[in-house]
């Protein structure tokens, strides 16, 4: 009966607003009128009406209380016009009063005339001012936003040792006003979307003109421009809706809290994509060889970024490889290991009731257990659990003879290796995919490793990142990329964008060539 | 850079160099020693290697130019242009059985190294079935994927061949190498058909060319290809003689797994390394496999009129395991092999050579 009646209400609401007036008046009451009807005067909407000085044009501003700055709005609007009589050269006729307040009344940079109330209303939904003028049928939208915001901090999600240490915030302005401080290019284009049925967030689609591909472009903003939802909370449904394959362990956009990892790639000819409420930029399009990278490799000399880049890969083999090893080789292929090792491993697992690929998922599973207990605790009861994890349990673990020291070393030094993986979506996928190998090593050891190890490949030479395989640049391989691939050449070397991309404006370092 | 355009799915030259020593290189180089080695002496062996190498780049510069003869044009196209439909769409069966029967061989040694190398308990039919199947899933996936999986998986097995030969030198003893040119006329034809069936796999060329936007080059790509193809077996089998001398490398069941069996690893962290060299091996199998499958449902799929990829591919994989179940035994696996390697040269030689005559004699060119 309730929720029969809740529909009905539903409905009635939804023809209400199908009914209503999408149109200005001209009478300030009027006005008023529609727009109290229209949001059911909620207790933070502001209206201010007051006659323009000592004379009779009445007018009234508008405003949600909270996302705009008062204090601008009191000085620059308030006062000026309450103090319209002033001006001695009055003009006639309210067109032209309301053109003289947008020219020289109104002391604020963003001010736009409208003539339609859907605008106006989605613009005072998003922190605008509205000036109405009795006898008009049109209204000022002043862009005075100011509400409460996160300082700018340090990125949680991805520290460097060396680098900028500012990380994108949840407001919109502030994160494009970090991208157009580290490109100052005209060039650099901003295109804004609203995503959300109901929730009308903006979004911003970031490149370089002239130096991302124009296909590119075109097709980011295709996929941009067909997101329907009522809401997008974070940028993860954003990329999840534009993403190429929904099938695919892999994440096809990278994600990212760093400007300056956006902004490198905006040069690279990359698209950024930056959604308002969220700290997380995307970056499209994304290949295998960028889920191994970090800012750092590039600030640090290129033998220390080789290097740095050189351990990431044998980490992603590890936190792949190793408990799959572990497994296949115990269970299948005791001869592979050297005899003296083999005994101390034998040694250590007398006692051990399980195989050892139930040793080897129970042990795995606790680490992940451990992983997201911590993640998901405050950060001072966080680094207990990883004390009473890593220690304590391992501890009791191996003394209880239910899984093997050896077996501790290696779920440890996976999970460290995970850890080392730069990109968290990237490292989270290559856990998940390290459960398939332990599965293949429990059925078929080595042999079933590397079917799965195929797999994965023939996954990755299907899979698409906007259109642009996965497996660029390794294969179609562009050997020029491969300088910024395990190694990373030094700075002066590196004088070309990926030419996969196939950038217009290909030079990114002037080396004095024509 | 015109080559790949945005988001392209059209294969380049490039991949068309890779993919033949990737079609080539298979299970044949595993046993391809011991059948040299039986037929000659000491390390003549390798006369014949480089003569049946070259046979080979020779064929297959025919089959390329006879298929860039035509860009952009299936086989069943231009063979039907040059000859009759009804003739073509023989050819192109004869052909695609020929792929079909490849992947049913690499799959029944495949599980029979496997059990042989890795593990024996486990019953070959299931090892030849998971190996199956992931050939399955690969060629359901775009026909541009497994060029890429080709130039992917390539590399390793060169890394990996190399470092079996690197580490083997230690073991490298120049006497077995000795006498040479000892090897009578007999011996060497012996040699030279076990030598060019080891080649076989090129034929394909004549269906994948039609993928190549531009073959005007592929003829001279695909020939590279075949020399690097030429160039390793020459390589592994002098280690092979040199390492084992020509009687034990005659009578090894896979020479070339033995070399690998040989390799002592620096720091000595893991052993047998023969196992870890055929798991690597299981990649160059696993493309010889799927291009061989990939282009026998290619070569049906172009007598359609629609698309049946999917149907081919699921109707014909059944097929495939149950003739590669069929033989009971080592020996009756390698008189499989004969065979298919017997069907496959004289198959493509005989067509490829026909059509070129034909075009050439009824001036027959691109459409």
């Amino acid at each position: 009966m309730r929720f029969g009646s809740f529909f009905k209400n539903r409905q009635k609401n939804d023809e209400q607003k199908q009914e209503h007036p999408a149109e200005l008046k001209k009478s300030l009451d009027q006005n008023l009128a529609v727009l109290k009807q229209l949001m059911e005067e909620p207790n933070d909407l502001v209206i201010r009406a007051f006659s323009l000085g000592q004379t009779n044009y009445r007018c009234a501003i508008v405003y949600i209380d909270g996302l705009v700055d008062k204090q601008q709005i009191n000085s620059n609007v308030l006062k000026n016009l309450q103090l319209f009589a002033e001006k001695t050269d009055l003009p006639n006729g309210a067109d032209s009063v309301l053109h003289e307040m947008e020219k020289e009344l109104i002391s604020v940079g963003d001010v736009i005339k409208a003539d339609n109330l859907d605008e106006a209303i989605n613009d005072l939904l998003y922190g605008s001012t509205l000036v109405y003028l009795d006898g008009i049928d049109k209204v000022l939208m002043i862009g005075m936003k100011g509400w409460e915001t996160r300082t700018i901090m340090e990125p949680v999600s991805e520290s460097l040792i060396r680098g900028p240490r500012e990380g994108f915030t949840e407001n919109l302005r502030t994160n494009t006003m970090m991208i157009r401080r580290q490109i100052r290019d005209p060039d650099l284009r901003f295109k804004t979307y609203d995503i959300g049925r109901r929730s009308r967030k903006k979004l911003v689609v970031a490149y370089l003109e002239g130096v991302a591909h124009p296909d590119l472009i075109k097709e980011v903003n295709r996929r941009v421009e067909s997101i329907d939802l009522d809401d997008a909370p974070e940028s993860g449904f954003v990329e999840q809706w534009i993403e190429d394959s929904f099938l695919s362990p892999f994440p096809q956009l990278m994600n990212t809290e760093r400007p300056d990892k956006v902004s490198a790639a905006i040069l690279q000819g990359k698209i950024g994509i930056i959604l308002d409420g969220t700290p997380f930029a995307l970056i499209a399009p994304l290949t295998i060889g960028n889920s191994m990278q970090s800012p750092e490799d590039y600030y640090e000399r290129w033998m220390i970024g080789s290097f740095l880049r050189g351990l990431r890969y044998l980490a992603a083999f590890i936190a792949m490889f190793l408990p799959a090893l572990y497994i296949a080789l115990l269970s299948f292929h005791q001869g592979m290991i050297p005899s003296q090792l083999a005994f101390s491993i034998a040694a250590t697992r007398e006692g051990v009731p399980f195989p050892a690929a139930v040793e080897a998922v129970i042990m795995a599973l606790t680490m992940e257990l451990l992983r997201e207990a911590g993640a998901r605790l405050p950060t001072t009861i966080g680094n207990t659990i990883g004390i009473v994890g890593g220690l304590v349990i391992g501890e009791a673990a191996v003394q209880a003879g239910i899984v093997s020291p050896i077996m501790v070393i290696v779920v440890a030094v996976t999970a460290i290796a995970s850890f080392s993986i730069p990109s968290y979506s990237v490292a989270i996928s290559f856990r998940l995919l390290r459960f398939g190998f332990m599965l293949a090593a429990a059925l078929l050891g080595l042999y079933g490793i590397i079917l799965v190890y195929i797999m994965i490949n023939i996954h990755i030479v299907n899979l698409k990142s906007i259109g642009v395989p996965y497996s660029t640049p390794f294969s179609p391989s562009f050997f020029r990329d491969w300088k910024d691939l395990v190694l990373r050449a030094p700075i002066t070397m590196r004088t070309r964008r990926p030419s996969y991309l196939k950038s217009d404006d290909n030079k990114s370092v002037n080396k004095g060539e024509t | 850079m015109e080559r790949f355009e945005y988001a392209d799915n059209s294969i380049g030259d490039r991949e068309i160099l890779v993919a033949v020593p990737s079609i080539v290189i298979g299970v044949g180089v595993l046993s391809m020693p011991r059948d040299i080695a039986s037929a000659t002496i000491a390390v003549d062996g390798i006369i014949t290697i480089v003569a049946g190498g070259l046979l080979a780049i020779l064929l297959t510069w025919f089959t390329a130019k006879l298929a860039s003869q035509f860009p952009q044009q299936n086989f069943i196209d231009y063979a039907s242009l040059i000859t009759t439909r009804p003739f073509g769409i023989v050819l192109t069966l004869l052909l695609a059985v020929q792929g079909f029967m490849l992947a049913a061989f690499e799959t029944r040694v495949i599980a029979d190294v496997a059990k042989q190398y890795l593990f024996d308990q486990t019953p070959y039919g299931a090892v030849g079935l998971s190996f199956l199947l992931v050939v399955v899933y690969a060629i359901s996936g775009s026909r541009t994927g497994l060029f890429r999986l080709n130039m992917m998986f390539f590399p390793i097995i060169l890394i990996i061949s190399i470092l079996v030969m690197l580490l083997t030198t230690g073991l490298f003893e120049g006497g077995n190498l000795l006498p040479v040119l000892k090897t009578g006329v007999s011996g060497h034809w012996d040699a030279l058909k076990q030598s060019i069936f080891s080649y076989i796999g090129f034929s394909f060329l004549l269906f994948y060319t039609s993928l190549v936007k531009k073959p005007k080059n592929v003829p001279k790509k695909a020939c590279i290809g075949m020399s690097v193809a030429v160039f390793l077996y020459a390589l592994i089998y002098v280690m092979c003689v040199a390492v084992f001398g020509n009687l034990a490398a005659g009578n090894l069941l896979y020479p070339t797994i033995e070399l690998a069996k040989n390799v002592q690893i620096p720091g000595g962290f893991f052993e047998r390394f023969e196992s870890l060299f055929f798991v690597i091996w299981i990649m160059a199998i696993f493309n010889t496999t799927a291009m061989a499958f990939d282009a026998g449902v290619f070569a049906l799929n172009s007598i359609f009129k629609k698309d049946r990829k999917m149907q081919l591919i699921f109707l014909l994989a059944p097929l495939i395991y149950i003739i590669a179940m069929l033989p009971n035994d080592i020996a009756e696996v390698s008189a499989f092999g004969v065979f298919v390697s017997y069907y496959g040269t004289t198959m493509t030689a005989i067509i490829t050579i026909l059509l070129l005559m034909i075009a050439r004699w009824r001036g027959v060119t691109k459409q």
